[in-house]
Formats: C-alpha cells, sequence, structure tokens
C-alpha cells in the first residue's frame, strides 16, 4: 500500500516517520528498519517523499482512491 | 507522566497555531505548541497552500468599503461569518504577507503580488497566488526564533480548570514512543487550533477513512475541548464540507484550471464558459453541493473540465500551482495512470461534511467566551478560518493571550486528583489490548453522522435517536474501546472528542426549527424569517445544562 520505501536507498534516518502528518511511518531502531506501519491511513500528501534526504519513498496510489475521468469525445 | 510550565499554550501547531506562538513570543510571552504530528509538515498547509485571500492597497486601492463589500459579499466571507471578523483579517493580511516574505516563504513568484484563481465576476481579484510548498519549515523556524518551544507527536485531550474552575492548562499524550505518557501543561492561556474535522463523516470512499480533502489528522479536538470547558459554539446546525476529485479526495479545488460541465461539456452555471487562469471557476466554491444534487436530480456526473485549458496553462497547473498547494499527488497520479486532461475530464463529486469555519465562537481579538481561552483557523465557527483567516487570528490571539498572561499570574495549580481520571481513561484504554479497536467505534461515529445529523434532510424524529445513538456509542467505547499502543491511543482519543463534538451539532439541529441554507428540515421545510441575519450559539455548563440561543449577526 501507499508509500514504498526503497530498502536499498533507505538510511534508516527516520526523519520521514517523524514529519508524516498521520503517523504512518515507523523506524524501529533495534533492526534499524523503517516500516511502513498503518498504510490505509496515508494522505497521501508526498511530504515523506519530498523530504527523504536520498529519495527512497515513491508512493503507490491505491485503487480504491480512483480518479475518475471521462475522455471529452465520449465513450468509444 | 511529564510535567510542562508555560505562560502560552498553542495547541495544534498548524497555520493558525505557529502564527500564534510567533506572535506570543515577539511579545515576549513564554510559548509552548503542543502538535500531533510535526510542525513542519502538519496539518491542512502540510505542504502547501497557493492562494492568500488579502487586501494589499497598492493593488486594490485605498477604497477599504469597497473591499470590505466585495470580500463580504464572496464566498470567501459568506453567509456565516461576523463581518467584523472578516473586517480584522482584510484589515491585517497585507501585514501577514510581508512577514511571511520575511520569513522567507515564496509570496511573489513572479516577482510582483499576482492574482489569480477564486475569482468573483465584476469584483476585483483578492486571491494571492503564492508558493506555500514550503510555508510550514518557514513559520516553524521563526516560531523557535521568536523563543518558542515545540512539543511535537502530542495529542492534547483535554483542557484543565485551576480549583476555582478558571482555565489552568492541558492534557494529553506524548505518542512519540511505542507506550504513550501522558503529558500535562500548566499555563495561563491557550489557543485552540486544531484545524478542521475530516473524519466524523463517512469520507468518499467509506471503506478508507483517510481518504478526505483536508488533513486526517484534524479530528474536532478543538471543538469537543472547548465545549466541554464550556465555551461557546456557533453555527453548528450549518453542516459544509468540499468538492474535488472523485474518488481520490484533494483540497485545493480553485487550483484546477478549467469549467466545471456535464459529460457533454456544457456548462451549468453562469461564471465561466471558457477556462480562466485569472479567475477560475467558482462554481465549486458556491456550490459544492452541486456534483451531489446533480447526480440526484440525474444530471450528473459533473466534471472538472480542463480540455479547452491552453497547453502552457495545463502544464503550469500541474508541475506548479499543485506543487505550490501541495497537491501535486494529483499531477503523479495523472503521468502514472495516463490521464491526458486536455482530452480527459476529471469527474468532481462532494465530498462529505467537515465543518470548517462551524466551532468556536471568537471575538475580533480571537478571544472565546472562557477567559484566557482562544481560537484561530478551521475550529472557530463565525469567521473565514482559511489561511489568512487561520494566519490572521493566529497572531491577533498570540498578541493578545501575551498581555493577558502579564495580567493573570493567580491561576492556582492543577490539583493532581483532577490528572487522575485522565490516568485512568489512558491506562483502562490500554488494558483492554483485545478490547473493540477504534475503527470500530470510528465506523458506527461515522454511520450514525451520516444518517441522522444528515446533509440531505434531517427531522426532530431522526436527530432524537442520532442523539440517542451517540450517547449508547460513548458507553460502548468507554466499556470496550481498548488499544495497544500509543498510535492507537491517539485514535481512539480522536474519536472520542468526535462523540462529544456530535452533541452540540446535533442539539443545535434539533433547535433550529426551520429550513435555511445546508441546513434542510423535513418536518420544518419554510424559512422562519425571524431568524433572518442570526446565528445559533450554544455552551455546556460544567454541571451539564446546555444552554442554545440566537444572536444577530455581528
Ligand atoms: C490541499 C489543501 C489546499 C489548501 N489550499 C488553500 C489555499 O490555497 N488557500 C487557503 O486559504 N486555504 C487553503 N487550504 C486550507 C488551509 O490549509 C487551512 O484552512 C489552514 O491550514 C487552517 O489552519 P489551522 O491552523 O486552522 O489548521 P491546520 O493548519 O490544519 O493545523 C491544525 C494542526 O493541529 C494539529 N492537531 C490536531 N489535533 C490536535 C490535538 N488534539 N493536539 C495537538 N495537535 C493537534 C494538526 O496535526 C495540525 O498540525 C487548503 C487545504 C488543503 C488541504
Ligand atoms: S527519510 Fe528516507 S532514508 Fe530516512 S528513514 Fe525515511 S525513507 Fe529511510
Ligand atoms: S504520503 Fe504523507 S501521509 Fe502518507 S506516509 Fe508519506 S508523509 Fe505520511
Amino acid at each position: 500500500m501507499p508509500p514504498i520505501i526503497d530498502v536499498k536507498k533507505c538510511k534508516a534516518c527516520g526523519y520521514c516517520a517523524e514529519i508524516c502528518p498521520l503517523d504512518v511511518l515507523y523506524l524501529n531502531k533495534q533492526i534499524r528498519k523503517l516500516i511502513v506501519r498503518y498504510p490505509e491511513e496515508c494522505w497521501h500528501c508526498k511530504a515523506c517523499v519530498k523530504d527523504c534526504p536520498v529519495n527512497a519513498i515513491s508512493i503507490r496510489y491505491p485503487l480504491s482512491h480512483m480518479m475518475l475521468h471521462f475522455p471529452k469525445e465520449g465513450l468509444k | 507522566m511529564k510535567t510542562y510550565n508555560c505562560e502560552f499554550l498553542c495547541v495544534g501547531g498548524g497555520v493558525g497555531g505557529l502564527m500564534a506562538a510567533i506572535a506570543a513570543g515577539k511579545k515576549g510571552a513564554d510559548v509552548i505548541i503542543a502538535e500531533k504530528a510535526d510542525t513542519r509538515r502538519s496539518g491542512s498547509g502540510a505542504n502547501g497552500n497557493d492562494h492568500f485571500h488579502c487586501y494589499i492597497p497598492e493593488c486594490h486601492g485605498t477604497d477599504t468599503e469597497r473591499v470590505y463589500r466585495e470580500i463580504g459579499s464572496s464566498f470567501d466571507a459568506g453567509p456565516w461569518v461576523d463581518m467584523e471578523l472578516t473586517k480584522v483579517w482584510i484589515d491585517r493580511s497585507f501585514e501577514v504577507i510581508q512577514m511571511w516574505e520575511d520569513m522567507g516563504i515564496n509570496m511573489r513568484p513572479t516577482g510582483v503580488w499576482k492574482f489569480e484563481g477564486h475569482g468573483m465576476p465584476g469584483q476585483q481579484l483578492y486571491n494571492l497566488k503564492f508558493d506555500g510548498a514550503l510555508q510550514k519549515s518557514c513559520l516553524t523556524r521563526e516560531a523557535k526564533q521568536q523563543g518558542a518551544r515545540i512539543l511535537n507527536h502530542i495529542i492534547i485531550h483535554d483542557l484543565l480548570a485551576d480549583k476555582d474552575g478558571r482555565l489552568a492548562g492541558a492534557i494529553g499524550v506524548d505518542i512519540s514512543e511505542e507506550i504513550p505518557e501522558t503529558v500535562m501543561i500548566q499555563c495561563e492561556a491557550v489557543l485552540l487550533a486544531t484545524g478542521m474535522v475530516s473524519r466524523m463523516y463517512p469520507s468518499i470512499t467509506p471503506a478508507y477513512m483517510f481518504n478526505t480533502p483536508c488533513c486526517p489528522a484534524t479530528t474536532g479536538d478543538a471543538q469537543a475541548m472547548a465545549y466541554r470547558f464550556g465555551a461557546r459554539l456557533v453555527n453548528m446546525d450549518m453542516l459544509n464540507g468540499h468538492a474535488g476529485p472523485k474518488y481520490f479526495a484533494r483540497g485545493g479545488k480553485g487550483t484546477w484550471i478549467g469549467v466545471s460541465t456535464d459529460i457533454r461539456g456544457n456548462t451549468f452555471t453562469p461564471y465561466n464558459s471558457k477556462p480562466s487562469r485569472a479567475t477560475g471557476d467558482i462554481t465549486a466554491d458556491v456550490w459544492p453541493t452541486c456534483y451531489r444534487d446533480r447526480l440526484k436530480k440525474g444530471k450528473g456526473p459533473t466534471f472538472m473540465n480542463c480540455t479547452e485549458t491552453s497547453p502552457e496553462d495545463l502544464d503550469y497547473m500541474l508541475h506548479t500551482a499543485m506543487v505550490s498547494e501541495g497537491i501535486d499527488s494529483i499531477t503523479d497520479y495523472c503521468e502514472h495512470y495516463g490521464i491526458d486532461l486536455s482530452s480527459d475530464m476529471v469527474e468532481f463529486g462532494t465530498y462529505p461534511i467537515m465543518m470548517g469555519q462551524r466551532g468556536i465562537e471568537i471575538d475580533t481579538h480571537a478571544r472565546t467566551s472562557v477567559p484566557g481561552l482562544y481560537a484561530a483557523g478551521n475550529c472557530t465557527g463565525n469567521v473565514n478560518g482559511s489561511l489568512c483567516g487561520a494566519a490572521v487570528f493566529g497572531m491577533t490571539a498570540g498578541e493578545d493571550a501575551a498581555d493577558y498572561v502579564k495580567n493573570t499570574k493567580d491561576i492556582s495549580r492543577i490539583d493532581p486528583a483532577d490528572i487522575q481520571k485522565y490516568e485512568d481513561l489512558y491506562q483502562d484504554l490500554l488494558s483492554r489490548s483485545d478490547g473493540a479497536h477504534w475503527k470500530e467505534a470510528a465506523s458506527s461515529l461515522q454511520n450514525i453522522m451520516n444518517e441522522y445529523a444528515s446533509a440531505d434532510q434531517q427531522s426532530e424524529d431522526m436527530l432524537n435517536a442520532g442523539i440517542e445513538y451517540m450517547r449508547q456509542l460513548k458507553a460502548n467505547c468507554y466499556k470496550e474501546l481498548g488499544c495497544s499502543n500509543s498510535h492507537e491511543l491517539m485514535r481512539s482519543l480522536e474519536v472520542l472528542n468526535m462523540i462529544d463534538l456530535s452533541e452540540p451539532i446535533f442539539l443545535c439541529s434539533r433547535n433550529r426549527k426551520e429550513t435555511r441554507g445546508p441546513h434542510v428540515r423535513c418536518d420544518y421545510d419554510f424559512t422562519d424569517i425571524t431568524l433572518n441575519g442570526k446565528f445559533q450559539t450554544i455552551y455546556k455548563e460544567r454541571n451539564g445544562t446546555v444552554h442554545m440561543d440566537y444572536r444577530y449577526k455581528r
């Protein structure tokens, strides 16, 4: 679900977990791993994506949040 | 339990809370901001905003009466605000803009004052187009520079009184670690600025509660605390919400450059027939329920149609304006799913009720009816709570509170016994780790609100039933709710606060025995002329006696 962490890039600095407005992300300090703990509470705001110092986060937009669109020319 | 002392506590470090802290800090007050998340990226302004409603004399002229008249009759003021408060934000808006520019917020991305969007036909444009992408980090830096202490990851749950019943502090929970810790903050004055009520009604995708246009962390805690503490609320019967893309809920409808049309491309309001970057299309501003209303009448679906927007304007909208506004997730979404706005129209929907500008009554100094208690922004009930309103009244509150605390040194300590009931509640919830999950309670809350305090049609019988069901839900929650960590405790307290907040909504809705604006009663389908120009207020004494009244709009 929503934020996807590139584990190869992630330095487990915890910054994204600190600033996430919804407390979705969690840094497990014991195993030094960033965990997407409450994915269904993500607002898809992209704060984590923008603030990660090593660009390790991307967002997957879920099918539930489908943005309905219709071609101006009508049904093909 | 952790204890802190300060003179002025800002509850919520959004736009209003940070501005209050800055203003009070400048006047030498000892300030703490308690924020549920992290002030650098929290609240509805977390990732930016792009319109700052304002009056800049060098652009709009010196005829202030004209400015008051124009803004006062626009949707940005609207029928449910006091003109005396609207005048305050109009008068002080430029001061805030200059202050923000000094803090490093990009108020003139093109080098000049530029007004775009939310344009009322026949009026001057008052929405300054700025780049707010970094506004929260700039405001946070300034608040620290003015001496404020920022406590992030603390949810404030309730206000506390001293032995004489006077405001003396607040209680909450530190959720930064796995195991929560109770936090008590003693102070002389408090600002409540916790934003919208995003999760009281089902979202546009009911199975996904956090799919909301404004920040889902804003859950009406301020209004609930104010009501329990005896502060007066206003306009709680005038349910309102936003509109935007369906089913991807995003605020910021004013950032779109397009026109509202039906599926054949026909417009249905008199405002714009062609997309205009200068004015935008105010259909969604003035008639946010049009998408739902038209669906119900068989006239849907209704679209944001950008197919006639110029390629330059589309590029600007998607890659500049939406970034400033913090909604570039829409840009990403379009790119990922191959949506081409030059040929695809995006269906808009009416979002659920959020109670923006419905809440705590304030005066021109942002004072509530309780001495020492202030409120600003989306949680206030009689003034525009969006960016400019939040910033100006946050600032006003901070200035006034700094004076208030200097003259209020005789608040006695909070009795530790008063704290115990909160500690007991938190312990109860945590001890039931296999108890009911907060989402179960949130689901019932949203269903009851949606059906019994409905945006469509209300009646005394339905409202009475809703009041009773909400009491049952509250009792059940206190018996059954359980949580296993800090995060779940925060979510549980949010639900308990929203349940308390339902009471003034139900009571005021029941007491308004007429149909007016968004308040539709099938048992009173006329508009009572004796209530013209009046707002309904409500407050509750600590002994539980509720007072409701109508007063003239000021
Ligand atoms: C995408 C989007 C675009 C927008 N664009 C514009 C625009 O261009 N122009 C405009 O005028 N308005 C705009 N708005 C609205 C504007 O952002 C809000 O009106 C403004 O942020 C309100 O400020 P506030 O201080 O009342 O609340 P917020 O800025 O939302 O802050 C509330 C804060 O309180 C915190 N909080 C909540 N509960 C608690 C608690 N119990 N304890 C501690 N902290 C708590 C929250 O985490 C949050 O930080 C937009 C909103 C959105 C979502
Ligand atoms: S901010 Fe980036 S590097 Fe740091 S923990 Fe998050 S994903 Fe990893
Ligand atoms: S997109 Fe926003 S809400 Fe989702 S995890 Fe990132 S910061 Fe948190």
